[in-house]
């Protein structure tokens, strides 16, 4: 995924990077798949197959048809591919880490930070990204970040409260009240 | 009789106050979530699946149900007037009716779809009503082996027919499956593909891969490659249908019920087909030569009022397997069925004995839903459009948070938060290179099921497979399990053999 994506079309002979890379993906998850397999037990009982049938035929299964997507991705690309429905444009991988990076932090610091305020940093970096990926040139400006701290608060506070009080479903405060 | 009884019972357990407000809240929310680019209904159920540890059973499958309604009404007004249509359901809805919005009767394609959705949508109801109880009968009949055939067929039209490339679509059925086999394995209670985690010992929830491959996946593939894009949005006209309007959307009403009926009680899934096959027909049909002009130049209503009539049948018909068998043939019915499973209820044929009060109270709630539906989109059509108007950075960086309660909501564990970026990422990946999603979560749900079946068939025969020949019912699933994978692709040489000698004969 990191080098140039199928922005072209797949040139006719020759491999598509990105493609091999996924089929490598798919064709390695085979493997360890079947690498896994062989810890499971294969006592049949009277079925005559075991607990391991199962991930042993997902292996074997994922491992052919990684073998075949790499196939294709070095024979000219994938086949049946919609390549009008690919985008045109390169990825804009800054957009990608800043999205990225609320999401982990998230969840790195839910249980301490608790929700409403994770979950509010999480949406701050999140629409960054998404604007800067929208090419707004307000994403910068220190109005823009405060506006988004305070409906990224706007949002899961309500949420937050909607949650826990009414449906009584558990999430993490920062407090003990119940309401931070 | 039993079954005007049954019904008559499950409308006194809808009509209570509390039910009625779940029906409605679920049904406003499927509308906005069809109407807003991003979310669809299995992501918002999946989101909401962590209410299943709280709500009544009874309660919380009427609010799905309504989501699950909601959508497919609020879908068509987004695929009518904005360029893009939300969801493969909608696409053929969006070719027809956005260049009706684009001449300026948008309130005239709005209007034929919203009855045409409530006209099939209550006429499948009926169907569902009168045909579940049988099915379910019959169903009683059926052993593992045959349940197995039938799982089988839900695995192969979802994986090999209804996408592209059959390459992807297994490798997208296979992931699902090995996804599906982390956790104890349900017969012997041994571990698998747990490592040293303790919290893969539960599996992993559908939730997580749900919201992750639809929802955080959506956001970052958004930021990646659609920050650009820029969206035109045609204007509303008044919603309102002229009597020729009329006559020319009853007929292709029903004939896109027709249509998508049959192929949503099938165990084969997907309304991309129906939808098609009734845009084909009413294409077709049209005598009156300047109807015929307006499909494809200024938009014509019967390519409006037909698709969206059996997108809606289908979506309905669909709850007869997944009521009757236990088997789901979209990702929404996949959720639902996770749905039940929370509550510890398998569906299937004893459902509507075990559980007949709820079962019936959910059909019943569905002709409720719709009415409800009817009154929410046409006259309060311009209020959903709104919603059309939140920009698009704040709207996915939104979306997160609810991703986030739905994730963290079911198990209060922030290593499953982790998972969920990972699955996003994973789902990024698969939309880049055009694999399809449905078959992970179909394969991931109904994986274990299968299994099962398939172990037990195989213990009634003793460990041999030859007990899949040997019953007849199970005998001719395999039959059509062969027909679905090799009759298209004959099909598909043979016209391109056609096509070929054509070309020659031109030259």
């Amino acid at each position: 995924m990191n080098t140039t994506t199928g922005t072209q079309p797949a040139p006719a002979r020759g491999g598509n990077w990105p493609q091999t890379l996924v089929g490598l993906g798919v064709l390695l998850t085979g493997l360890g798949l079947g690498w896994g397999a062989m810890g499971i037990s294969s006592d049949a009982g009277y079925s005559g197959i075991g607990p391991n049938f199962f991930p042993w035929m997902c292996a074997i299964v994922l491992t052919i048809c990684g073998g075949w997507i790499l196939w294709e991705a070095r024979t000219g690309g994938f086949r049946e591919m919609d390549e009008e429905g690919a985008p045109a444009d390169p990825p804009y991988w800054t957009g990608f880490v800043w999205v990225s990076a609320g999401l982990l932090l998230n969840a790195a610091l839910i249980t301490s930070l608790g929700f409403i305020l994770s979950c509010a940093l999480c949406y701050l970096l999140a629409v960054q990204g998404l604007r800067r990926a929208n090419g707004q040139p307000i994403a910068n400006a220190p109005r823009t970040w405060i506006t988004d701290v305070l409906i990224g608060l706007a949002i899961s506070a309500p949420v937050f409260w909607a949650f826990t009080k009414f449906l009584a479903i558990n999430l993490p405060g920062l407090t003990d009240s119940g309401w931070l | 009789m039993d079954i005007f009884n049954a019904l008559l019972h499950g409308f006194a357990q809808a009509i209570t106050v509390s039910n009625l407000l779940w029906c409605l809240v679920g049904c406003a929310l499927g509308t906005a979530v069809g109407v807003l680019p991003g979310i669809g209904p299995a992501v918002a159920v999946a989101m909401l699946l962590p209410i299943t540890g709280k709500v009544d059973v009874t309660a919380s499958m009427i609010f799905f149900a309504g989501i699950y309604y909601g959508a497919m009404y609020g879908g068509s007004t987004t695929s009518i007037l904005l360029n893009t249509p939300g969801e493969t359901a909608s696409m053929v809805t969006a070719m027809e009716g956005n260049k009706m919005a684009k001449s300026g009767r948008a309130g005239a394609a709005l209007a034929t779809a919203a009855i045409g959705s409530f006209v099939a949508g209550t006429i499948a109801t009926v169907i569902v009503t009168l045909f579940a109880p049988y099915v379910a009968d019959f169903a009683v009949k059926l052993g593992p082996p045959e349940y197995f055939m039938l799982m089988l067929l839900a695995f192969t039209t979802v994986s090999a027919v209804l996408g592209k490339s059959t390459l992807r679509g297994m490798t997208a059925l296979f992931i699902g499956l090995a996804v599906g086999c982390v956790g104890l394995d349900q017969i012997s209670g041994q571990g698998r593909y747990v490592g040293n985690i303790p919290e893969l010992l539960d599996g992993i929830e559908i939730v997580l891969v749900a919201v992750g491959l639809f929802a955080v996946a959506e956001v970052l593939y958004a930021v990646l490659f659609e920050g650009r894009v820029v969206e035109s949005q045609n204007r509303l006209s008044r919603v309102h249908m002229t009597p020729r309007d009329w006559k020319r959307s009853i007929g292709a009403w029903l004939r896109g019920t027709a249509i998508g009926t049959p192929f949503g009680c099938i165990p084969a899934g997907g309304t991309e087909i129906p939808t098609f096959l009734s845009y084909a027909a009413e294409k077709k049909l049209v005598r009156d030569p300047q109807d015929k002009a307006e499909f494809g130049t200024t938009g014509a209503i019967e390519g409006v009022a037909g698709p969206e009539a059996a997108n809606n049948a289908t979506v309905t018909a669909a709850l007869i397997p997944l009521l009757t068998l236990g088997i789901p043939t979209s990702n929404t019915t996949a959720i639902l069925l996770g749905a039940f499973q929370n509550y510890g209820i398998q569906p299937g044929p004893q459902l509507f004995t075990t559980s007949a009060a709820l079962v019936w109270a959910l059909i019943a709630s569905l002709y409720i839903g719709n009415v409800m539906l009817l009154v929410l989109n046409l006259p309060m059509v311009g209020l959903w459009v709104k919603l059309l108007k939140i920009p698009k950075p704040q709207l996915y960086a939104g979306i997160l948070i609810f991703a986030t309660v739905g994730a963290y909501g079911m198990r209060q564990s922030a290593f499953d938060l982790f998972l969920l970026y990972a699955i996003g990422v994973l789902g990024v990946i698969m939309r880049r290179f055009d694999f399809p999603t449905a078959p992970v979560v179909v394969g991931m749900i109904l994986g274990p099921l299968a299994e099962a079946q398939l172990r037990n068939a195989l213990s009634i025969g003793e460990g041999s497979p030859i007990v899949f020949l040997q019953r007849p019912m199970s005998l001719a699933l395999i039959i059509i399990v062969l027909a679905v994978l090799i009759l298209p692709r004959v099909a598909k040489r043979m016209s391109e053999r056609k096509l070929a000698r054509l070309q020659q004969l031109d030259a």
